[in-house]
């Protein structure tokens, strides 16, 4: 097991170093020469050339990408050109705005979505498994911008079910997540119904499902002792592998409801050509990802004893 | 099957607790807006209109302006008297108050903030002309203080900050900035510049206590210490901004001079009392619109400005607040400010600056009544020439020739120019920001050029990247506004005088040797019928050579709810809530009665 | 062979009455779009046609905007642009996935480590930051916001590609046509690609219905089409009118019509994979 994590953990090293030379390649190299923007509208050649080989801008490619990853090891994503604070502080701060977000989102998401995906299948071509997948089409078809700004018309300023836009750490802030939650739930639970639906089907035609219906279980039965503990693997697979979303997914909810996270972030140095902003945000985003999938692929070692840990 | 029960508990919980969060205790805070994310504290760094009315709370200059005076004038802030200035007009005296301390910080031995003197101002200056600080603001000073340009000279050859501060440059001595004594500081300017007064009240001129610079290093833009009346409690980006009084403030006053009419609208209830009266500014950072105004609806906002999308929600066509808003204690304000919103062309281009007739026609041709109506409620007034209604030399009896809308007459000049219908002209580029209103402008405007056979591409970017192609002449048509820094008509004069050209702030690249010239004798006059007289031949110059379409001056309106009293408008300060004072007990009958 | 093995599925297919609806109104959408281009329909969408902020109704069909302009006129030209940004994206995207899968699943060893460990790598990388990264350091526009696109969503493709061309690679034909002499590209390209197509077409509508979704975001960021009324624009437009105003119709304009368009490219994407990818589907 362990060499199986050692060996797993080294395959990521590749990886790592594959998105930050693309990282370092789009910001650094295609993104054009920061100093100018340092220094503002009165540099003189002078002063543009003093500042360059001051930053090491005048070294060789591969010189400043060691340099750029002795950085990243440290840490180190360097200031905002906007507002000058270091970048990892700002991801430190806007963390826990995004999760608060996402992570009741997530969870309630995935548990709406297995058990709708549920009744789907117990009832395969039947009413109800019709219209669930025609809405969770429905709703996939629906861009997450028109979904956000249709419900908040609707529901908080029409109807004044929820606060417009705002946002309090801790409990107090509740009222203000209420709507983000539901929109991200619209958005992305038909994607995931369909996803779900497909395992549980493929998993309730198996033989050892049909031998325990000869038998006379129930279809729930069969679906609670067998078939929801063999999809389980593909479900947390899964689940594992959209935690990422939790960071970035929100990009537009934050923006929209004023929740002052990493997705809001993003697109206020969007808005003001902050790449440094952008290019921490991306690197963090893709460590995760990474993170997850590293944890995902243990779990499925872990608890399905038919992967081989080769 | 539990868990999906679960899910249903958990749902009908997000519902139940949806409703509007109660309302904490308020007591004597003020509950701002800002509509954007502000940059930092440090005065030397300060752009924008929210930055610099963030840091008027805690950094303080020599110079301030008088809160109700019009026209326009400054009074003394950390100096204890209007400057001695000498009978050349050049040499100014400045006394300090005595006994104002910095604010209590972590970067003083003891942490306690010791007293203001001269070579504090001094330094601020020093820092601010230092070239490794980056500040935006040199051009305050550039040229116009002896020998100040020299230490900027100096300072490009020293290691980049904050490694080294280098003492023995700061210790020097600059001949035309001296401190005489602790309180005395002696300006020699290069020139009498009748309005160096202002730039002494402009926040790149606050006074910043030297330790918390060396202290914070790359930080002190976001720990500011100073001599104001609020200091900074909490800053979460793109969420609050929280300042509390500072307790050391005891040398602000609120004015006792106003006229009768001030005294009716019980400005003067206050007169020589001890300033501030509000003990805690809130400020919500809304991006977004629509949230600020349905907050300040609500009451969870005292002031607000009118969304151009609101504004039939809140003031009628005869341009008073409706019934509905005035019944729950909301005033209207209405304040004209001192800027201009232009389009420019870029003279370096081969068809926009070779072809005067063109830009006169482009001119005619643009509507800028219809766009006051579409993108500012009517709230503007066609301008005519760069000076807006308020400063000296504004005629509103001068009619600029082409700044009238006359399809017409716009086609005939073109025709004349030899661009019949906009034959043999290449599209052009109009310049803008990525937002929705400026697109939206930017769109109007290329409707009214193709009327006239021009045909305009829009295109949008961030700010910064707006500011560099200004910079680097890479614009043919842009949208611009500039607002005054100074209530001196050479602030908006200068934008057109040659030498200011990119990257300097005339933008257009516009060279007119009689205006120039014009230029260099106004900017050292004291404002006379000469004066008027040289301001009213440039204002000709321009409307002839047409750098500029002159689209319109700006009319602010804001709504106020009546528990805030002592508010006055101001163009050059934006809600200076030193003067303000709450009455929080009407505030909590008012939100929480009937209405509320 | 392969033809009698496909043609069942594809007469199924062509049986989905749903499907087939689908498919006309994907074709109405392709008709609308190329006559936006030639300037057959709505060639007015620049000029005032009316009052700012006209309601729907007989004098215009779907009212107008802030500047008096059809809304009906700018919706058909945001047709345009979101079928253009679909078909280009795609159009990149598709042959570097086919091209990548191709080499990795036949090739393998060395070959299908370094594709796995580039999809991997880009597949990594958050795809909204990356193509926001991407449009902005491209410039904006039209093309490289299909740029960005096309050159960030190829993964899916290749990674379906690859494991369906390393089943392949051990079915009898093609072992057949090795054995017979046959070189790699011509196995490849000739043998090998027209029996993994279906799964490219399924590949190539979700990318469609990506890249549409993509566009209209990046519009809304102000990265996106430049000076045109795309989908993205519109609701952007509207967003401020909508609440300020209750002026709803461009909202509903721009979002019925992206929606009616991915609904279609969704249905007909599960009629596909219904015919000619049974296993994947339910």
């Amino acid at each position: 097991m362990i060499h199986f994590i050692l060996r797993r953990l080294l395959y990521t090293i590749p990886i790592l170093l594959g998105i930050s030379l693309i990282v370092f390649l789009l910001f650094h190299v295609a993104g054009g020469n920061p100093v100018y923007r340092m220094l503002g509208k009165n540099a003189g050649p002078e002063e543009i050339l003093r500042l360059t080989h001051q930053l090491g801008l005048d070294r060789p490619l591969w010189v400043q990408y060691l340099h750029y990853l002795g950085d990243l090891l440290r840490l180190d994503f360097g200031r905002s050109w906007e507002t000058k604070q270091r970048i990892s502080e700002m991801l430190a701060d806007g963390l826990g705005p995004s999760l608060c977000l996402a992570l009741p989102a997530f969870v309630l998401t995935s548990l709406l979505a297995v058990a709708v995906a549920m009744v789907s299948a117990l009832s395969k071509g039947k009413a109800p498994d019709r219209l669930l997948v025609v809405g969770s089409v429905l709703g996939m078809s629906i861009s997450i911008l028109a979904l956000i700004i249709g419900a908040q018309y609707l529901l908080a300023y029409r109807f004044d079910l929820f606060p417009i836009s705002g946002f309090e750490l801790g409990w107090r802030g509740l009222p203000y997540l209420a709507l983000p939650v539901l929109i991200w739930i619209a958005n992305q639970v038909g994607g995931d119904v369909r996803y779900y639906r497909s395992v549980l089907l493929e998993e309730i035609g198996r033989d050892y499902v049909v031998t325990a219906r000869a038998k006379g279980l129930s279809r729930g039965q069969a679906m609670r002792s067998h078939v929801l503990r063999n999809a389980m693997i593909p479900i947390v697979t899964r689940l594992v592998m959209e935690i990422p979303l939790l960071f970035t997914g929100s990009l537009l909810l934050e923006n929209f409801f004023g929740i002052p996270g990493l997705g809001n972030m993003s697109i206020n140095a969007l808005n003001a050509s902050d790449f440094p902003v952008i290019e921490a945000v991306t690197l963090f985003g893709s460590v995760l990802y990474i993170l997850a999938n590293l944890i995902g692929d243990v779990l499925y070692a872990v608890f399905d004893p038919r992967v081989k840990l080769s | 099957m539990r868990r999906i029960r679960r899910v249903h508990v958990l749902a009908a919980g997000a519902l139940l607790l949806s409703c509007t969060p109660s309302r904490k205790d308020l007591g004597n805070t003020y509950r701002g807006v800002l509509i954007t994310n502000i940059k930092n504290f440090d005065p030397a760094l300060v752009q924008d209109q929210y930055s610099s009315m963030c840091q008027f709370q805690i950094y303080e200059t020599l110079m301030e302006y008088k809160y109700l005076a019009r026209p326009y004038d400054v009074q003394p802030c950390l100096a204890a008297a209007a400057p001695e200035v000498s009978d050349s007009g050049k040499v100014y005296l400045i006394r300090m108050k005595k006994g104002v301390e910095f604010a209590d910080d972590a970067c003083f031995p003891g942490g306690k903030g010791r007293e203001v003197k001269a070579s504090d101002f001094i330094y601020s200056i020093k820092r601010l002309c230092d070239v490794r600080t980056k500040t935006t603001g040199w051009w305050i000073l550039d040229g116009k203080v002896v020998g100040l340009d020299a230490f900027r000279k100096a300072s490009e050859s020293l290691p980049p900050l904050p490694e080294q501060i280098h003492p023995a440059l700061y210790d020097g001595e600059v001949a035309g900035l001296r401190a005489l004594d602790d309180s005395t500081v002696r300006i020699e300017l290069t020139k009498p510049y009748p309005y160096f007064k202002y730039i002494l009240a402009m926040p790149y001129c606050a006074v910043v206590p030297r330790e918390a610079v060396e202290h914070y290093g790359e930080d002190f833009l976001n720990h500011p210490v100073g001599t104001g009346p609020y200091l900074l409690k909490e800053w979460r980006r793109g969420l609050r901004l929280v300042f509390e009084r500072n307790p050391k403030y005891h040398h602000g006053f609120y004015p006792s001079e106003g006229t009768a009419e001030d005294s009716a609208e019980g400005l003067l209830a206050d007169s020589g009392k001890a300033l501030p009266f509000i003990d805690r500014i809130e400020y919500g950072i809304y991006e977004e619109y629509q949230p600020m105004w349905l907050n300040f609806l609500r009451g969870n906002l005292d002031r607000s400005p009118i969304p151009k999308d609101n504004y039939g929600q809140a003031v009628t066509p005869d341009k008073s607040v409706r019934g509905d808003m005035a019944a729950k204690g909301i005033r209207l304000f209405r304040q004209k400010d001192l800027d201009l919103v232009y389009t420019c062309f870029n003279f370096e281009d081969p068809f926009l600056g070779k072809h005067k007739r063109l830009r006169q026609a482009m001119s005619l041709a643009f509507d800028a009544d219809h766009a006051i109506d579409l993108f500012y409620n009517g709230r503007g007034v066609r301008a005519q020439s760069p000076i807006p209604p308020g400063l000296f030399g504004y005629d509103s009896t001068y009619r600029n020739p082409f700044a009238r809308f006359d399809v017409e007459a716009a086609k005939a000049l073109m025709a004349r120019e030899g661009f019949p219908g906009g034959k043999g002209l290449p599209e052009f580029e109009y310049l803008t920001i990525a937002s929705s209103d400026s697109r939206q402008m930017a769109e109007h405007f290329a409707q009214c050029m193709a009327r006239i056979g021009v045909r305009i591409k829009v295109a949008t970017c961030t700010w910064p990247e707006y500011l560099s192609r200004l910079k680097q002449r890479k614009i043919q048509i842009i949208g611009a506004a500039w607002g005054a820094d100074y209530p001196d008509p050479e602030n908006f004069l200068q934008l057109l005088y040659g030498p200011n050209e990119s990257p300097g702030e005339n933008n257009a690249n516009y060279k007119n040797a009689e205006y120039d010239s014009l230029y260099l004798e106004m900017a050292v006059m004291q404002d006379s019928p000469e004066r008027k007289a040289k301001i009213r031949r440039m204002q000709e110059i321009v409307a002839e050579d047409c750098p500029w379409i002159f689209d319109l001056h700006r009319l602010r309106e804001l709504l106020i709810y009546k528990w805030v009293s002592d508010h006055r408008s101001h163009a050059v300060l934006d809600a200076p809530v030193k003067y303000y004072r709450i009455d929080a007990a009407m505030r909590r009958s008012l939100l929480e009665g009937p209405g509320g | 062979m392969t033809g009698a093995v496909r043609s069942r599925p594809w007469r199924k297919l062509l049986r989905d009455k749903l499907a087939f609806a689908a498919l006309a109104v994907i074709l109405l959408y392709a008709v609308v779009g190329l006559l936006a281009l030639f300037h057959l329909a709505a060639p007015h969408y620049r000029d005032s046609v009316g009052p700012p902020y006209s309601p729907p109704g007989t004098a215009y069909l779907l009212g107008t905007d802030v500047l008096g302009r059809s809304v009906l006129e700018r919706v058909v030209q945001g047709t345009r642009i979101a079928l253009a940004v679909g078909f280009v994206s795609t159009g990149i995207a598709i042959p570097i996935g086919v091209l990548f899968g191709l080499m990795a699943g036949y090739f393998r060893k060395r070959v299908d480590d370094f594709v796995v460990w580039f999809y991997t790598t880009v597949d990594s990388i958050p795809y909204i930051l990356l193509v926001l990264a991407l449009a902005l350091i491209l410039g904006k526009g039209l093309v490289s916001v299909c740029i960005a696109i096309g050159i960030t969503s190829w993964v899916g493709a290749c990674r379906v590609v690859r494991g369906e061309v390393i089943k392949q690679k051990e079915l009898d034909y093609v072992q057949a046509a090795r054995a017979i002499g046959a070189r790699s590209p011509r196995i490849l390209f000739l043998h090998i690609l027209p029996n993994v197509m279906h799964l490219v077409l399924i590949q190539a509508s979700l990318i469609f219905v990506e890249a549409v979704k993509s566009e209209v975001i990046l519009s809304y960021l102000g990265v996106g089409v430049q000076g045109e009324p795309s989908w993205g624009v519109m609701i952007d437009d509207a967003r401020i009118e909508l609440i300020g105003r209750g002026a709803w119709w461009q909202f509903a304009a721009a979002t019925g019509a992206m929606f009616a368009l991915l609904l279609a490219f969704n249905v007909f994407n599960d009629a596909l994979r219904d015919a000619l990818d049974p296993k994947s589907a339910d």
